[in-house]
């Protein structure tokens, strides 16, 4: 009787788990149709799915990475509150994620099928990672002639970044930056070190940037410069750094394979190594970007190689000397600068009137001719609209942002959509960790070549 | 001999009793089999499968076979097992050596020494890693402030960065978070040993050590065995103070099983390799766990 009875419980669970298993498979159905009574038909069941009838309102969400104010409710929310002057018929929910545990979320919500319908970030992202799983929707329409022609008068690499191998634009860009390098002014001032950078153009030579360490070390600054690599936290500022000492090329120009193992590149990270034996800069593998950025604010270290507009805006209650900013050093003409790009992707849950939706909100945000500058001014970088001018004129940015902008012609290849992108960032810190512990250059960058590339 | 009727109501009613305790077993036992066996069930599935964000291929045992040669697993494992032999016997001797010291203080100060004890386990780990990240900084931590003051250090130490300090500095944070819950347990299970005995012992001539080797630990094994099995698997499941702290480096010197599960299944996500993973760990937490059960004897004890 008792085998009987464990027997019976056992199958009523088994069954009440298939019937659980079956709800959540039906969910995202019950959700549009019924859940909110103001959602349109699903896509399947109507052929006017993509327009909502008259009076319905589709909801959408919105996943946004902090991106400048983009991570402030009120900023969004104000945004928001305008698009629903033009489109009162469409709800924009929006969640705000960081990038210690976004990507984590991301994964999570793909797997369970739970994605937002709009996702706010780069191209490394939502080009060559999810775009290229096919988790998201070709943006073919909203890339037409005219906003072609106005991005790729700002920046062809742009609209390369945002382009997949297969043709698909997954990514609708907003704006753009450069990742520069900061220094503390005065104290090179005081180590007369500031002689070494040419300051019309904000670029120094490798040779003059040995100089100036050597300066810093003579007038007793202890933490020059910290090459952190704790993680992949703001490894744009390490790589740039590597890169450029002489002219080496993180991935070649067809994208298909990284190559900081290159003469150059070992060459450039060789340097880096004997500069950490000399004592002109250090290396900790105890930290990550946002705490380098922490000890250039208080004044504990001379320079930070993770630095750009909205850094300086962030931190700028904080530092109590003037940051700034200049390009990475370099042996070439002119250096090659990491860029940044950010803007939009959808992701296909397969309602094409929540596609329509999201697409006709990122329209607005990022072409409108009076929306598209602020959202831009929101994010604290430049416009990829050419048409957009100086968004900061007559703001109080102004002046800083020229400062900024000086550094655009320097913007180097948009290698972060090479496949294996986070293989490599991976593969880059453990490097950077094993070529500090004494291990041969060569041997290690080839290891991390290895480990990057991905079939 | 029972009438016949007599035995038929006397059937009845423990028919109505086991009813009743499989009733009471039911929201235990649904989510036990939701939450732990079945996705158990689907790990060890897909494990056998090239499960990623894009396919789902059977592979048969390669996921097994390219664990055993990849050299970062096996790292992960050694580290993992590191944390476990050390963590282990020195959370439980440390929490037994306390809670032997307080549990028979007054109610008060042995409350107080609880809280303090408790303390980081009640605490979020987000916030306890915060504190030991500023305490192991290189450029203002109290560490090196302190050592540097004892002068027992010229240069300051990166103490997460640098492979030789790293996995300590770890196992430290966890022995700190992993003795609360264990000296609590000890407090109790002491203060529940029969007095009787111990008095009994004490006329008998037996002295303080005799008393506890031959009377309290005898009592507490059932307690211990607990302990020792729960600090096991919070030991081989370390995996927030890695991923907060050191990202499993530097040189993938704190990276553990828990931390590389992670890693392939959020950064890589090659799920079913990451399954593979875990099953190879669950094998050895039951392994484990059985062994301490042989060695404590606690089917007897229990």
């Amino acid at each position: 009787m008792k085998k009987f009875l464990a027997l019976l419980l056992a199958s009523l669970m088994l069954f009440a788990l298939v019937a659980c298993d079956n709800q959540k498979t039906t969910a995202p159905q019950d959700d549009a149709n019924t859940a909110d009574a103001d959602a349109p038909a699903d896509a399947a069941d109507s052929e006017q799915a993509a327009e909502p009838a008259e009076g319905e309102a589709t909801e959408i969400t919105l996943w946004t990475y902090p991106i400048g104010a983009w991570k402030d409710s009120a900023t969004v929310d104000g945004f928001i509150a305008k698009f629903n002057e033009l489109h009162p018929e469409i709800k924009v929910k929006v969640e705000y994620l960081d990038y210690q545990s976004g990507d984590d979320q991301v994964t999570a919500a793909i797997e369970a099928g739970t994605t937002p319908d709009i996702i706010m970030e780069g191209p490394e992202r939502l080009v060559s990672n999810w775009g290229a799983k096919g988790k998201l929707v070709d943006l073919k329409d909203l890339w037409t002639e005219e906003a072609l022609a106005d991005i790729s008068a700002t920046s062809q690499a742009v609209v390369d970044a945002c382009k997949w191998s297969d043709g698909a634009y997954y990514e609708y860009p907003l704006c753009m930056t450069t990742h520069v390098m900061a220094i503390n002014k005065e104290l090179f001032e005081a180590a007369d070190a500031m002689q070494y950078i040419d300051e019309e153009s904000r670029t120094w030579t490798t040779e003059n940037f040995e100089k100036a360490l050597k300066a810093l070390d003579e007038h007793g600054v202890e933490n020059k410069l910290i090459v952190y690599c704790g993680g992949q936290g703001g490894d744009q500022g390490h790589r740039a750094l590597a890169a450029n000492l002489y002219g080496a090329k993180f991935a070649n120009p067809e994208h298909t394979a990284w190559t900081m193992n290159s003469p150059e590149g070992v060459k450039g990270l060789q340097q880096l190594v004997d500069w950490d034996k000399a004592g002109l800069i250090g290396h900790d593998a105890g930290i990550v970007a946002s705490d380098e950025l922490q000890l250039f604010a208080n004044g504990t270290v001379a320079m930070s190689i993770c630095w750009n507009a909205s850094n300086e805006a962030n931190y700028a209650s904080q530092v109590t000397f003037t940051p700034y900013p200049v390009a990475f050093p370099t042996d070439q003409e002119k250096p090659e600068l990491a860029g940044g790009i950010w803007g939009f992707g959808v992701f296909n849950n397969g309602d094409e009137a929540k596609i329509a939706a999201a697409k006709k909100f990122i329209s607005f945000v990022a072409d409108d001719p009076a929306q598209g500058p602020e959202s831009v001014r929101a994010t604290g970088f430049f416009p990829v609209r050419n048409s957009f001018g100086n968004v900061y004129a007559g703001t109080e940015d102004e002046e800083r942002m020229s400062v900024y902008s000086t550094f655009m012609p320097y913007i180097g290849d948009y290698y972060n959509v090479t496949p294996g992108w986070a293989e490599q960032r991976t593969a880059w810190w453990n490097m950077l960790q094993k070529i500090f512990s004494g291990e041969d250059v060569q041997s290690a960058a080839d290891t991390y070549v290895q480990e990057a590339t991905v079939e | 001999m029972l009438p016949k009727a007599a035995l038929k109501r006397s059937r009845a009613l423990r028919r109505r009793e086991t009813i009743t305790a499989y009733l009471f077993l039911l929201p235990s036992l649904f989510f036990f089999l939701a939450f732990v066996i079945v996705p158990m069930g689907i790990a060890l599935v897909t494990s056998f499968f090239n499960h990623t964000m894009e396919s789902f291929e059977f592979v048969g045992l390669a996921n097994y076979k390219e664990l055993f040669s990849d050299p970062v697993f096996l790292r992960s494992l050694k580290n993992t097992a590191l944390i476990v032999l050390v963590a282990v016997p020195t959370v439980t001797a440390f929490s037994l050596w306390v809670a032997s010291a307080i549990y028979e203080l007054a109610a008060g100060l042995r409350s107080f020494f609880r809280i303090i004890f408790y303390l980081p386990v009640v605490t979020g780990t987000v916030a306890v890693t915060v504190v030991w990240k500023w305490m192991f900084n290189q450029y203002y931590g109290f560490f090196n402030y302190g050592l540097k003051s004892l002068g027992l250090i010229e240069k300051n130490i990166s103490w997460l960065g640098d492979e030789r300090y790293a996995i300590w500095c770890i196992i430290l944070i966890l022995f700190t978070t992993s003795i609360g819950q264990p000296i609590v347990l000890y407090v109790a299970a002491l203060g529940n040993v029969d007095k009787s005995l111990i008095e009994a012992a004490e006329v008998d001539g037996a002295n303080r050590r005799q008393v506890f080797w031959k009377i309290k630990w005898p009592s507490i094994m059932p307690t211990t065995l607990y302990i020792l099995v729960i600090t096991t698997i919070n030991s081989f499941q370390c995996f927030a103070l890695i991923q907060l702290l050191t990202s499993g480096g530097p040189n993938n010197s704190t990276s553990t099983v828990m931390y590389y599960i992670y890693y392939q299944v959020f950064r890589l996500y090659r799920y079913g390799y990451a399954n593979a993973m875990g099953i190879i760990l669950a094998i050895i937490i039951a392994l484990f766990s059985a062994l301490q059960f042989k060695l404590t004897k606690s089917g007897k004890a229990a």
